[in-house]
């Protein structure tokens, strides 16, 4: 019996109750148990005929820096990082946003040096971008950019990279970041990162859903 | 009769005596409290190799759905609860009429008796919060724990100030009234912050912004400045006004069925009346208050505000209109029911316009509840040319959806003026010439709601959602701030044709009570799964993944019977919280005689039965 079949049967058990007390019980207290038993009852047989999609969490997946072969595959990593481990969509915009609390980063990558994005992520009040996109006076972006290499985010210098990368590449530039520089680089056995974007939950209909 | 000073001697004796329970009480909450900080502190050091703990047989998840739902339910009813006990009680302060401090104080009776329970829920889920999700607690701890020394003084001068204000409650009458309700506002005041300060570490699970560099103090405020944090803080705190209300309503519902004398069904008639009165009137603001928290959403991220109103979760919505169409009709049905029974004579007179609005309601929760696409066979799919029917189809989207909503609003808010003039003249000269320009303006506005609905089909969707949608929502308070200052000035000089009939009510007026206090719990059990299940399988969305067994979201059906569940339990928790707080009532009505003094006089849309016990209490020689 399907779990949606055995709410089904407790369903109309639990208004069955309630209707039986309200015919046959004088106690005014326990009508009203009855009555309420009988409404959560008919409530809860609605909400099981409407469809029944649950929504499972993606599989993690996890990549391993010594299985990157091409600054492709490095963009790669670092669009999923973009999206999670980093936070950077949080904030900021890939294409004018009026509700952005951040700069958008669309054409960045062209934009900048590699140098200068890695000096933004890590020594965020270095140089300050305003905000012009009002036509008043310039003013400050209202959230403050974190350091992205310290708690609670805490990207490692590879990690970095393939966000640069990912940035270069979303702008259309060629990726100078070169996969060697980050097998060189100070955390040279990084551990494998595990990322998963935002949007990659998939709705099933609840039979799939199985709990643990 | 006692003498007034007798009265004031034998309270100060009784409130002196009761000082060492208040004190116990604090410092009992004081010891509960600090040593749970301090663990939760402590917890990301203990947390670094235990991510998550389970609870054989039942889920970590489900234990804590359950007492979390707990605790934010009670927690909803100890904090709206004081709104109106206050302002009930500044009511009876003003008019010098002792029945609004009798019923505030009965208010604040059933505030007491919630309150320990709601924080000993609140302490078990703590603990099961720190057991359970270690990995989480101690990030949110890192995060937010200046806020929890904010909450936990908070709590503390809360707890103080409510026994004060309650044990306080006979000794401060007459010239030391001024100070009681000044207690009551301070109560209000930190049970604001109680409720504003753990929303923040809630929506910041659903909208985190990035933290940068400060202290402390400096990173927990910036967390705390989510995007969701004000639009819930305005939500919940009307959402429970409207819970409050609906449960006192239920709670008088019950002891009317209950009554065994004609003086207690008068009574508990006029308090279901005053508990339905204030739950309309928070659920009148409350659908524009969702909407701005919609709007939030989308803002932050659209992907969440898909997820909620057009992914897995999009038929909650629909339910979500059955209930408070429900609720819309199971309010404007006591309402009616008042105007028949309570105002003898007038139900002829109002038989055709209570048809009227009862169509208009069914017509608009009908379209409330079309959902935006059908469950279809292939082949029914074929011949509509998709999952949207050909006719209905045009119902199910935001445009019909808003205006309806509107127009409920203005159903109900009709409902009540209709039931505020039922068995009154009017008398000032300029009366009709008042009712043209509301009728106009009624009409007017009706009309320009519908226009503005059916022309949000043809504009784009953020032209409709920035500007119409807000019209829609103007137009009505508009109607609603003219009405009631209009109306209030009319009934001033108003002659009484048909006094106020009180408990003889039909039976299923205590019913209809209860069913309305059934629809707000689960209305408000639902909208919290749907928050929790629209971070999808995120702690902290986008930020900490849920890695456990249970980061899935369970479907409808299966959550449903889990509100239903929940709701149940909480009904029959605060059912026996009242019985209790009621035992000490029961023991004095046998010991006191109380006379009948008839003909209470109708205030504002409802008077009120008057009872010999307000003036024995020595209330009104205190007023003098």
């Amino acid at each position: 019996m399907s779990e949606v079949a055995l709410l089904q049967i407790i369903g109309l058990c639990v208004v069955g109750t309630g209707i039986l007390i309200l015919l046959f019980i004088k106690g005014m207290f326990l009508r009203v148990i009855g009555f309420v038993a009988m409404v959560l009852g008919t409530f809860s047989l609605i909400a099981l005929g409407v469809p029944q999609m649950a929504s499972l969490p993606p599989a993690i997946e996890t990549f391993d820096l010594a299985e990157v072969k091409s600054p492709d595959d490095l963009a790669a990593i670092g669009q999923k990082i973009f999206f999670s481990k980093g936070q950077c969509a949080l904030c900021h915009s890939i294409g004018p946003s009026e509700s952005s609390r951040c700069p958008d980063l669309n054409g960045i990558g062209a934009k900048l040096a590699p140098e200068f994005i890695y000096e933004s992520l890590t020594q965020p009040q270095a140089y300050i971008y305003l905000d012009f996109r009002h036509g008043t006076k310039p003013e400050e972006y209202p959230a403050r950019m974190p350091h992205i290499d310290k708690d609670p985010i805490g990207l490692t210098k590879p990690e970095i990279f393939s966000v640069i990368a990912f940035l270069q590449k979303m702008s259309g530039e060629p990726i100078s970041i070169k996969v060697e520089d980050i097998m060189e680089s100070e955390d040279k056995k990084p551990e494998a990162m595990k990322v998963a974007s935002i949007s990659d939950s998939v709705s099933v209909p609840a039979e799939r859903a199985v709990a643990p | 009769m006692k003498s007034a000073n007798q009265i004031q001697q034998s309270n100060v004796q009784s409130f002196l005596g009761k000082m060492p329970t208040i004190f116990k009480w604090v410092s009992f909450l004081s010891v509960l409290l600090l040593p749970v900080i301090a663990m939760a502190a402590g917890a990301e050091t203990k947390a670094m190799s235990v991510e998550y703990r389970d609870v054989p047989g039942i889920g970590s998840r489900n234990l804590v759905w359950i007492v979390a739902q707990q605790h934010l339910l009670l927690a909803g009813f100890v904090l709206g609860v004081p709104i109106f006990a206050w302002v009930c009680e500044l009511v009876g302060w003003k008019t010098k009429e002792a029945r609004y401090d009798k019923l505030a104080k009965e208010f604040t009776k059933l505030l007491t008796s919630a309150y320990a329970t709601t924080a000993l829920f609140g302490g078990i889920l703590l603990f099961l919060l720190i057991g359970l999700y270690p990995k989480l607690m101690a990030y949110l701890t890192d995060m937010f724990f200046p806020s929890f020394l904010v909450y936990c003084l908070l709590f503390l001068l809360e707890t103080a100030t409510l026994y004060m204000y309650w044990y306080g409650w006979d000794y401060m009458q007459g010239n030391k009234k001024a100070f009681h309700l000044f207690l009551g506002f301070l109560l209000n005041l930190f049970a604001l912050g109680i409720m504003a300060v753990p929303n923040s570490w809630a929506t910041f699970q659903a909208s985190p912004v990035v933290v940068g560099d400060g202290d402390a103090w400096a990173r927990a405020w910036m967390a705390m400045q989510n995007p969701t944090w004000m639009p819930v803080n305005i939500h919940r705190l009307i959402a429970n006004v409207v819970l409050g209300g609906f449960i006192v309503g239920a709670y008088a519902g019950i002891r009317y069925l209950l009554a065994v004398s004609q003086e207690e069904r008068e009574h508990y008639d006029w308090m279901g009346y005053v508990g339905n009165f204030i739950g309309v009137f928070g659920m009148l603001p409350l659908p524009f208050a969702g909407y701005w928290l919609m709007r939030e959403v989308y803002q932050y991220n659209q992907q969440m505000g898909i997820t909620l109103m057009g992914g897995f979760l999009a038929w909650l919505f629909i339910l979500q209109a059955m209930l408070i169409g429900v609720l819309f009709l199971g309010a404007n049905y006591y309402f009616w029911m008042g105007i028949t029974y309570r105002i003898p004579g007038s139900e002829n007179s109002y038989k055709k316009p209570i048809m009227a609005m009862l169509v208009v309601l069914l017509l608009c929760l009908g379209v409330w509840m079309t959902p935006h696409s059908l469950v279809a066979s292939l082949a029914e799919a074929q011949k509509m040319g998709g999952t949207h029917h050909p006719l209905l189809g045009v119902f199910g989207v935001m445009s019909a959806k808003m205006t309806v909503s509107n127009l409920m609003i203005l159903v109900t808010f009709m409902s009540f003026i209709m039931y505020w003039r039922a068995g009154k003249q009017e008398t000032a000269g300029w009366a009709k010439a008042a009712k043209a320009i509301m009728g106009a303006l009624l009409v007017v506005g009706g009309v320009a709601v519908i226009v503005l609905g059916v022309w949000g089909y043809f504009v784009p969707a953020i032209i409709r959602i920035n500007y119409f949608s807000v019209a829609q929502v103007l137009i009505v308070l508009f109607i609603m701030v003219t009405f009631t200052p209009l109306t209030a000035l009319l009934m001033k000089s108003a002659k009484t044709t048909t006094e106020m009939v009180w408990g003889k009510m039909p039976i299923r007026a205590g019913y209809s009570l209860v069913l309305n206090a059934v629809m707000v719990i689960l209305l408000m059990s639902l909208m919290g799964y749907a928050r929790s299940s629209s971070r999808v399988h995120w702690h902290i969305y986008g930020v900490m993944r849920d890695t456990s067994d249970y980061a899935f979201s369970p479907a409808l059906g299966y959550a449903a019977a889990f509100m239903s569940l929940n709701t149940f339990v909480y009904c029959l928790l605060v059912a026996f919280i009242f019985w209790v707080a009621t035992l000490g009532d029961k023991a004095k009505s046998q010991q006191t005689k109380v006379v009948d003094v008839p003909g209470g006089a109708p205030l504002m849309a409802g008077g009120a039965p008057s009872t010999a016990e307000n003036i024995e209490s020595g209330v009104l020689e205190n007023h003098k």
